[in-house]
């Protein structure tokens, strides 16, 4: 079987000038490296074979060439515009690793990146995500299930058994890298790296305007004189606010909020 | 059977020249980078004269990535507060067969070693050689890299590895490093738009400035330059290592100091810092130079300290360029001739005395201590600023005192003696004519 | 009069980009600093790598290093800054220069 690394070439520093890294300043985010590791020490275990993936230009490839020379097996790389979709990145990268029982990536990249390829290629392959993963455990069999940590916002964290096929997204943090041995490095360079040139389908974009909610309906003030009718409408002791308490089941809940402030004119 | 017939270690142009010309006589090359990419650890002080490479890629400045063609040259001697400044201009040097140019060495390496890729060496980045392998015998057969699994073995290995050459070190080249030796070179990149740099230096298109600057360190015995690229211009002072740390100034304040001369501070105004560099240089010359040579060992570059530092010629990449392309003419004249010994690397130091590298050093041998010694440091560029300021002051109606007067009396003023004068003035004459 | 730089020291500094590797390639012994009156490194290093710290030793700081090899040079104490070159393909990463 397959254990799939998507790595990104991004800059490493300095002015991004064009969106096209500069070849000599980029390179793969520490959190692409954990990722690569993590492969390369189950596929020790397991006998699988690791394949890389990066989307993006021919200058890419000295990032997948690093990766060969660190011991992954198979490089693929998707010629496509760096600035495309998220969604269409992730469905370009899905349709290069047929039969990945694993797809390990970063968490997100050092161009800060959102992290949203890594949620995106689950739900084009239908499998489980463990995301923004800070610890795991790999198990001595490597196809038994394991327990990983995931950050949860508040600094609370989140224990994970994984099992089955699943795609994960770690921290830069679990794990370092190995350095390559000269002689791999010296072949890496000789090796086929397979190219695929993605399918033009490209994400519509709705029109974009500015937000403008809904005109309200507002009465006219109640009230004799002019001061009754200015204190009317300066007045906040009274409430002339919506509200209504609603106890039901929280889908149902946020149906009819969404109807009441639709209907308020908050939403449009 | 060895990994490689030539190991070159360090990809700056001594490295790459000598990998191109190793590799054009057929011989498998490895050339060896620390930095993620050749010319990611280089700086210098401005100038490349690249006509040495005609011989190694024809019409080398279609290609080659240069900022501007320098054809203005200006040396200038400062004083608290005055300048003089001798400028000439040649507008021939903006075409080919050119001069001097300015380039980014992180560009121009690189393009150098992608010129050896191409001639058929392989070039590995990111691994820093840590030593020498020797035979049973002694003699050098390879190197030990920093990766796992990381000994290659060769025939001959050309070190190219800089001014601090652990190698050559290493192989009892080096008899002692001595601190007097070197300077410091630090620099300033300044962004300023190419409008604004053409305007100041009367230039156009990419033609450019080179101003070596003598004075103006805050004391610390060493020099200035200026020079402009495309659209930055570089600013940096080069230092006596021995005499920065005694006299207690930190070498950015050194360069803070020269942006504020009134002869400078025009030039450099609006001009924000986008990068600082530091770096050392080889200034003794022969004096400093090791044994180039050893069983299955050439030495290169900055590593054999082919830099000319001397006053108004301030030179290294070309002798770089040069030793570079020799030590591989050699090593692969000794592979073919199946014997790597020292005796048989010897041609290596024969072509170094006959050409330009080493006769130019020879010519100039006293030169760069001359310049970096405190009378020309500290008392002579007051002595001339203060001649000439009163050659051309008017002061009337006092009628203009004769030159010799004005000579003389500012001699005594600067505190020099004639005798030094004249002894110094011969130094000077005999170096550089 | 004081004249205030124009560019603060670390803003100097972070224009230049360091690719940081966690061996530090310098090493002091402290030993041999305390002993030390003269602080050459101190003065000299142009990336103001080492520190003197007040009970007498030195603080020094690899992350930042141009690798020129100023500091061991001007130290006078045989074996007081032990100095390589940092891990291939980390370090300094010039860019315009």
């Amino acid at each position: 079987m397959t254990i799939a690394v998507c790595i990104k070439w991004v800059n490493y520093s300095g002015p991004v000038e064009s969106d096209t890294p500069d070849e000599r300043f980029a390179g793969f985010s520490f959190a692409d490296q954990a990722a690569l590791e993590w492969a390369l020490r189950i596929a020790e275990k397991s006998a699988d074979e690791v394949l890389v993936l990066t989307a993006g230009p021919v200058g890419a490839e000295a990032v997948l060439r690093d990766a060969l020379s660190r011991g992954a097996h198979r490089a693929v790389r998707i010629d496509i515009d760096l600035t495309s979709d998220s969604s269409v990145i992730a469905r370009s990268l899905v349709g290069a690793m047929s039969q990945a029982r694993m797809v390990w990536c970063g968490d997100y990249s050092n161009d800060r990146g959102s992290g949203s390829v890594p949620s995106f290629i689950a739900a084009e392959l239908n499998i489980d995500q463990a995301l923004g993963l800070v610890a795991l455990e790999l198990p001595e069999n490597a196809n038994a299930s394991f327990t990983a940590v995931r950050r949860l916002d508040g600094g609370r964290r989140e224990q994970l058994l994984i099992s089955g096929p699943a795609v994960l997204s770690v921290e830069g943090s679990t794990i370092r890298l190995r350095r390559a041995s000269l002689k791999n490095t010296m072949s890496a360079s000789k090796q086929e790296i397979q190219v695929i040139t993605a399918t033009g389908d490209r994400v519509e974009t709705p029109a974009l305007r500015p937000y403008r909610p809904r005109p309200r309906v507002t009465l006219a003030p109640i009230g004799l004189t002019a001061l009754e009718r200015v204190k009317h409408i300066t007045d906040t002791s009274s409430s002339k606010g919506h509200g209504e308490t609603v106890h039901a089941e929280p889908s149902v809940a946020a149906t009819l909020i969404l109807e009441s402030l639709r209907k308020w004119g908050y939403l449009p | 059977m060895t990994d490689a017939d030539i190991i070159v270690v360090g990809a700056g142009p001594a490295g790459s020249c000598a990998a191109i010309a190793a590799a054009r006589s057929g011989k498998r090359v490895v050339l060896i980078e620390r930095g993620p990419f050749p010319g990611s650890k280089n700086m210098y002080g401005g100038v490349i004269y690249p006509r040495i490479l005609d011989e190694l890629i024809p019409q080398w400045f279609e290609t080659a990535p240069i900022q501007r063609w320098v054809i203005r040259r200006s040396t200038m001697v400062l004083s608290d507060t005055g300048a003089l400044n001798i400028d000439y201009r040649s507008n021939a040097w903006g075409q080919a067969p050119y001069n001097g140019a300015t380039a980014y060495r992180p560009d121009f390496d690189n393009w150098l070693a992608q010129q050896a890729v191409a001639a058929g060496a392989d070039l590995i980045c990111s691994t820093t050689v840590t030593g020498l392998l020797r035979d049973d015998q002694g003699r050098v057969c390879g190197v030990s890299t920093d990766r796992p699994d990381g000994d290659l073995t060769a025939s001959v290995v050309i070190a190219c590895d800089g001014v601090n050459s652990f190698l050559a070190k290493q192989a009892g080249l080096y008899p002692n490093a001595n601190a007097d030796n070197y300077t410091l070179g630090v620099k300033e990149t300044l962004s300023l738009s190419k409008h604004i740099i053409d305007e100041r230096f009367g230039v156009r298109d990419n033609q450019g400035v080179d101003i070596e600057i003598l004075g103006g360190t805050s004391g610390v015995n060493g020099g200035g330059f200026i020079y402009t690229n495309l659209d930055t211009i570089a600013v940096g002072v080069v230092l006596k290592l021995s005499k920065l740390s005694a006299q207690k100034k930190r070498p950015e304040d050194i360069i803070a100091e020269l942006k504020r001369h009134p002869a400078i501070a025009p030039l450099v105004e609006g001009g924000e810092v986008v990068e600082y560099s530091a770096h050392l240089i080889p200034e003794a010359g022969l004096e400093m130079m090791p044994k180039m040579v050893a069983d299955g060992l050439l030495i290169a570059g900055d590593a054999a300290a082919l830099c000319l530092a001397a006053g108004i010629w301030l030179e290294g990449v070309n002798f770089a360029m040069a030793s570079g392309m020799y030590a591989g003419q050699s090593a692969s004249a000794a592979i073919d001739a199946s014997n790597v010994s020292a005796a048989s690397l010897k041609s290596y130091t024969n072509r170094l005395n006959e050409t330009f590298v080493l006769q130019d050093h020879k010519k100039l041998r006293k030169i760069p201590h001359l310049v970096l010694s405190d009378r020309v440091q500290h008392r002579y560029p007051a002595f001339v600023t203060g001649v000439v300021e009163r050659m051309f002051r008017v002061d009337n109606p006092t009628p203009k005192p004769g030159v010799r007067r004005i000579v003389r009396e500012e001699r005594k003023k600067a505190g020099i003696k004639l005798s030094e004068l004249v002894r110094d003035a011969l130094t000077g004459l005999k170096g550089f004519g | 009069m004081t004249i205030w730089p124009d560019i603060s020291f670390q803003d100097r500094i972070d224009t230049s980009e360091f690719r940081i590797h966690e061996r530090a390639h310098i090493t002091v012994n402290d030993d041999s600093c305390r002993g030390c009156t003269t602080r050459e490194c101190v003065v000299a290093c142009p990336a103001n790598l080492f520190v003197p710290t007040s009970d007498g030793g030195i603080l020094f700081n690899y992350e930042n290093c141009y690798e020129c090899g100023t500091c061991y040079l001007v130290c006078n104490k045989e074996g007081a800054i032990t100095w390589t070159y940092p891990e291939g393909g980390f370090g300094i990463v010039f860019h315009r220069t």
